[in-house]
């Protein structure tokens, strides 16, 4: 296993999920622009109290609208690892920095530290890390209830609890586990896992996808922006 | 560490509505003095390159010098100007940050002579609608920057509207030409305990100050980055567009390192609440140096 010099795994590198998950988390059937999956979720089941299930409905129905993604927002945690664009671990001992191509998304991990005192709502959330073994463990809190899970609606609360583990398995890949818990939402606690591959291209890098600029530039060309 | 901690919203009214100082927030008043010399860039840059042949750096394992941490750009006001500017009701007074040419002023071609007053009288900032800094701009934008160094890898994380550059620092080629991005392609490498910076691959939709000091997508950006204590980086940038500069000028200013336990955190942009019709009813979105005005 690579390892840095402090003796951790070394998760350094370009990396990027495989799956359709971004478009529901879930099994799902193709549909025209969406690829037929198999969901990330442990058993497929979303553990929702009754009254969330039928909001989660209500999402899908106003997704083209109502989705993050579709208003070019960060995607929150977990779906920014397994959104469609690659990103990139910048690995110290004190902090650990991840890089996503979505709309330049930071997620700073901070480690062997606490979180600090809410009530703080921010869309990826506060990251504490810490080393069980040879398996990372990110404790995040503090979150918005404005992202999703994915574009099929599956939603949570600003109550929103994660924990991610990423392991090491090859040079090449990480397992990627997270427990996810929002007693505002769900029944019970449940699991999603899936791989994370490392990007092998040689000039690999991280580029921009940058959505709302472009809109922006746009609407400007259209004359759409600005004094009439 | 709460006067950091503001909002983007106060942050977005100051640059787009010019209406606010941004003094005290941008991390606090501008210092007299920085690592024993004039903060002045003009002389600090003499003066740090003096201290900082006499330092020895903490190094990372892998040899380099040790930069991880949170640094305040504490003389940029937050990128307000970069000339001398004495001042108004919607910009802070402001010592010029250009070393070279000696005027302190931005060398503009001719036919740009009046561009940048026009930028500021017609034109939002690109960052008052979310739009990425830009090179050099991101390491003197507003509430500082994290430094992030792992073995061939330098990354900066600016609070700013989470805005973060990463670069490669392996003797990679940079990318090719027709992939023009906000941030560029940066390339580093070692000089000595000096980390230069090559960016290129950059658009001419970014600015350099609020007060709207522009370039072309020709531009091409040299940075230096030197300890010169454990607390002080002296930052150096080089800048270089025959389209829209009569000749190369360089930058240099302090990077003071924030109290210890400060951290960069998420500060969302487009995210926030954001009428933008609104915002621009006054002010027209930056669309490039090229376009015919």
């Amino acid at each position: 296993m690579p390892r840095t010099a402090d003796g951790k795994p070394d998760l350094n590198g370009i990396w990027q999920a495989l799956t359709t998950a971004n478009f529901d988390i879930q099994d799902h059937a193709a549909a025209p622009g969406v690829p037929a999956g198999q969901g990330i979720v442990e058993g497929n089941e979303i553990p929702y109290q009754p009254s969330a299930r039928a909001r989660k409905d209500d999402n899908f129905r106003d997704r083209a609208t109502l989705d993050n993604e579709a208003k070019c927002f960060l995607l929150g945690v977990p779906r920014t690892m397994y959104a469609p664009f690659p990103f990139q671990i910048v690995q110290s001992p004190a902090y650990i920095a991840v890089f996503s191509e979505y709309a330049h998304t930071t997620r700073s991990i901070f480690m062997n530290s606490e979180h600090p005192s809410g009530p703080i709502e921010w869309f990826m959330g506060d990251s504490r890390g810490h080393w069980e073994g040879d398996t990372l463990v990110v404790d995040v809190r503090h979150f918005t209830d404005q992202t999703w899970f994915d574009r099929a609606g599956n939603f949570h609360s600003a109550d929103l609890h994660v924990v991610e583990r990423y392991t090491l398995t090859t040079p090449d890949h990480i397992q990627y586990e997270a427990t996810i818990e929002d007693a505002n939402v769900f029944t019970r606690p449940w699991k999603i896992s899936f791989p994370l591959y490392r990007r092998k291209e040689k000039n690999a890098r991280v580029l921009e996808y940058e959505c709302y600029a472009y809109d922006h530039e746009e609407r400007a060309r259209r004359g759409e922006l600005g004094p009439r | 560490m709460a006067t950091a901690r503001r909002g983007f919203l106060s942050a977005l009214a100051a640059v787009l509505l010019s209406s606010a100082l941004l003094d005290a927030q941008e991390g606090g008043a501008r210092p007299a003095q920085v690592a024993g010399c004039p903060s002045k860039s003009s002389e600090f840059i003499v003066c740090a390159k003096a201290k900082a042949a006499a330092f020895t750096p903490p190094r990372n394992p892998d040899g380099t010098p040790n930069m991880n941490g949170a640094w305040n750009p504490a003389t940029a006001n937050g990128s307000q100007n970069i000339e001398d500017y004495k001042g108004d009701a919607f910009l802070n007074p402001q010592v010029s940050l250009i070393v070279d040419p000696p005027d302190g002023r931005v060398p503009y071609l001719p036919q740009y002579a009046n561009t940048r007053q026009d930028n500021w009288d017609h034109y939002i900032d690109p960052i008052g609608v979310c739009w990425l800094a830009g090179v050099p701009r991101q390491v003197y934008a507003p509430r500082g920057i994290a430094i992030v160094q792992a073995p061939n890898v330098f990354a900066f994380v600016g609070e700013f509207a989470h805005e973060y550059r990463v670069i490669p620092t392996d003797n990679s080629p940079h990318i090719g030409d027709s992939i023009r991005l906000y941030m560029g392609d940066s390339r580093g490498h070692w000089q000595g305990d000096t980390l230069v910076v090559d960016t290129t691959n950059l658009t001419d939709l970014t600015w350099l100050s609020i007060s709207g000091h522009f370039h072309s997508d020709a531009l091409h950006v040299t940075e230096r980055f030197t300890l010169v204590n454990a607390d002080t980086i002296l930052y150096e940038t080089t800048l270089v567009d025959p389209k829209a500069y009569a000749r190369p000028w360089t930058m240099a200013m302090p990077l003071v390192r924030f109290e210890k336990g400060h951290e960069v955190w998420e500060e969302p942009c487009i995210e926030a609440d954001h009428d933008l019709p609104e915002l621009v009813r006054e002010h027209k979105i930056w669309q490039g140096l090229m376009p015919a005005r």
